[in-house]
């Protein structure tokens, strides 16, 4: 066997055989279904008691207390049992809010006077209502105000009805196989996922290779290794052995996803995902490809970094401290993710997207979310790849001297000679 | 008697100061070679160069008939124990071992085997299946010894082997070495323990400050530098051994009483000889028990060549090991 596949071995070994990764293997599945989970199901399906304080012109608050009664044919949809009160809100006022404090009541909403010029009707609740109370709540008092103005404008009760029945928006991605599936949260939650995950793998994997560097200089078994094996393979091979580990930790995961995809009907009954959102879970083999891609280089790239901070600092402390400037341009498209996600073909996207340190989470986040030019695909591929060439050569040379030397760590102008020397 | 180890000429800058300044030496097949020299002599950075973990600004290298720089292969023939060192600290006692014998070309199945019987020799075996971090110091150095020669290397490289042992395995470290040497193996070795290398070696090679001081066979080094001092031991006390052996008489330059008054260290002046001195002993009527002519040992040998050098340096927890 040659000394790197040894290296490789032992690399991936020690990481593989290590509590850490059994149990995050088990945690991330746990964590990403119950964010699935919390994302496919909203906040409907309740049961509300809520009073109208109704103090609207004519028969605006019938007409809206009777709209937020009907049952609703969707899952989603709450339930209201409302109790109308006519008088006043100034004295009615105090007894509400104990009510609603003593959960005898969810809510109280108030239909002011002039709700037909224009005045904003309140909803008053222990808490801020989620966006289906909020949907319900404004659709059956718009619809109420507009069915008054309508009628007083001439038309028939019935007319108005028909007039004034709301549209629903349905929104799906376009690519190049043509529609595909997903919700608008799912497809967030997707590019999210993919993006958080190369963040966090990289990094994970990344410092655990600062860390084997460390280890193999303050345990002083550097000198041993290089007398048996150069510097340049034990570099590739610590490499290569945290990011294989990284890879099977990835593929027990996505077999994970595999199954679920499977099962979509069960998760469809059992927490009522919607069956749109998990068509999100059917990657392509060319996107999954794309992912593993991205993932390989950038971890390369980051890597490389890693290991030659691990041969130049002297000490965990010391390493903490310069880590985050190389964490810095894995943290920028984490922290533009809305921008990305939302709008993946703007200009934001596009140049996250092709600098080689922002690349290998930008743009898989940008895959996730959209149909991307093959052509701005293979030029970011290209620019990560040849960085990922001239930072291993230049930490590669760093490593060389960094690992055989001992005491303070070096400055700015001995690295230098380092990289000229070695 | 064909070399494992020649060097020619080698030369190492570091910015601000030469640490090897146009070294060579030659160390014969099947011997113990010591380097000796104080501390910052360029011991390490030589040894260093000889495994190709530096690299050389100048000479030439010869290990086991090839350049280390050019054929990497013949490092697998070597065993390289260097000044710093440890062991996978998370990983088992006999998987660390397998490991190191495997990066030098053994197959891991007869790692383990012959990592078992390494373990057993060394009174280890119920401690294979633990953590490296699990064991004592002394226990550790144990298994950093059995890494360094369990692929069986025809030459044994040693950065200051006995620094840090504790007794036990000091002794433990000389049988490994001996046992080596009755092998067939070469070891080539570096110390600033003259006792150490006294005992051991069979050549030494002394430097200083990156430069050869002398080398040789370590009796061609002691024969041609042996003073001219003589110890006489007599049975008894008696006044003629006083008026006989008193300095300034044209054949003592001095003469120090050892023990209680009948042993005596000579030197002699310029011109008299062995010769001199017996026939001044055989004027005293007291039988001798002992008349030999001193040997300098190698320590004395060391100050004497490398002045000023080695005193202030020598580092206390090793001094007299």
């Amino acid at each position: 066997m040659s000394e790197t596949m040894l290296i490789i071995k032992r690399e991936f070994r020690s990481r593989v055989q290590s509590k850490m990764f059994v149990v995050g293997t088990i945690i991330f599945p746990v964590f990403l279904v119950a964010l699935l989970l919390i994302s496919g199901s909203s906040d409907g399906g309740k049961h509300l008691r809520v009073a109208v304080v109704d103090q609207a012109p004519s028969t605006v608050g019938e007409r809206f207390i009777q709209l937020l009664s009907v049952p609703r044919a969707d899952s989603e949809g709450n339930t209201y049992t409302v109790d109308r009160i006519a008088a006043p809100l100034e004295g009615v006022r105090d007894s509400l809010n104990r009510l609603v404090a003593q959960k005898a009541l969810d809510a109280y909403i108030v239909l002011p006077s002039n709700i037909l010029e224009g005045d904003s009707v309140l909803y008053r609740a222990r808490s801020i209502p989620g966006a289906q109370i909020r949907t319900e709540v404004r659709q059956a008092a718009s619809r109420a105000v507009q069915g008054e103005r309508l009628e007083a404008a001439g038309l028939r009760a019935e007319q108005v009805a028909a007039l004034v029945q709301p549209v629903s928006l349905s929104s799906t991605r376009v690519t190049a196989q043509g529609e595909q599936g997903g919700t608008d949260a799912s497809v967030f939650i997707f590019a999210y996922v993919v993006a958080f995950l190369i963040y966090f793998m990289t990094l994970f994997y990344g410092i655990s290779v600062l860390r084997s560097v460390l280890e193999e200089k303050t345990n002083r078994i550097s000198e041993l290794m290089v007398s048996s094996v150069n510097a340049q393979s034990l570099m590739i091979g610590k490499v290569i052995g945290g990011g294989s580990a990284a890879i099977l930790q990835v593929a027990i995961w996505a077999a994970f996803v595999a199954i679920a995809a499977t099962q979509s009907s069960f998760l469809t009954q059992r927490f009522g995902i919607s069956a749109q959102a998990l068509q999100v879970l059917h990657i392509a083999p060319a996107t999954g490809g794309l992912f593993l891609l991205y993932f390989i280089l950038g971890f390369f790239l980051f890597a490389a970094v890693f290991a030659a901070m691990g041969a130049a600092v002297t000490s965990e402390q010391e390493a903490q401290s310069l880590q985050m400037a190389a964490i810095l341009p894995l943290i920028i498209p984490l922290m533009l993710i809305g921008s990305i996600a939302t709008d993946p073909l703007g200009t934001k996207a596009t140049v996250l997207g092709l600098v080689p340190f922002t690349s290998p989470i930008a743009m898989p986040m940008r895959i996730a979310a959209a149909a991307i030019p093959p052509a701005q695909i293979a030029l970011s591929v290209v620019l990560l790849a040849l960085s990922v060439v001239a930072v291993s050569w230049v930490a590669g040379k760093i490593y060389r001297v960094g690992i055989l030397s001992t005491g303070k760590r070096p400055s700015f102008q001995e690295l230098m000679r380092w990289i000229r020397t070695a | 008697m064909t070399d494992a180890i020649r060097i020619d000429d080698i030369s190492k800058r570091y910015a601000g100061h030469v640490a090897v300044d146009r070294l060579s030496l030659a160390v014969p097949a099947g011997t113990i070679y010591g380097i000796l020299g104080p501390n910052g002599a360029g011991k390490s950075t030589t040894l260093r160069m000889i495994m190709n973990i530096i690299g050389r600004d100048s000479g030439s290298i010869s290990m086991l008939g090839a350049d280390p720089a050019a054929d990497r292969k013949v490092l697998r023939r070597v065993g390289y124990l260097p000044e710093e060192r440890g062991l996978y600290k998370k990983m088992k006692v006999l998987d660390v071992i397998v490991f190191f014998a495997a990066l030098k070309g053994v197959p891991e199945a007869q790692g383990r085997t012959q990592g078992r019987e390494w373990l057993e020799r060394m009174g280890l075996s119920e401690w294979e299946n633990a953590r490296v971090e699990t064991l004592s110091k002394g226990m550790q150095q144990k298994v950093q010894f059995i890494t360094t020669i369990l692929h069986r290397p025809d030459l044994l490289i040693l950065d200051e082997p006995a620094s840090g042992l504790d007794p036990v395995n000091q002794e433990v470290l000389r049988d490994t070495i001996l046992g080596a040497r009755s092998e067939g193996r070469t070891v080539l070795f570096s110390t600033h323990n003259m006792d150490q290398a006294e005992q051991l070696c069979e050549h030494v090679c002394i430097i200083a400050e990156g430069r050869k001081v002398l080398d040789g066979n370590l009796r061609e080094v002691k024969r041609s530098h042996m003073g001219n001092r003589y110890e006489v031991e007599f049975e008894r006390e008696s006044p003629a051994i006083q008026e006989q052996l008193r300095p300034g008489n044209g054949t003592f330059t001095t003469v120090t009483a050892l023990r209680d008054g009948t042993a005596f260290e000579l030197e002699l002046s310029r011109g008299a000889d062995t010769h001199t001195v017996l026939g001044v002993l055989s004027r005293i009527d007291v039988p001798i028990l002992r008349f030999a002519r001193v040997q300098p040992s190698l320590h004395e040998i060391f100050v004497q060549r490398v002045t000023g050098a080695v005193t202030p340096h020598r580092r206390p927890e090793e001094a007299h090991v």
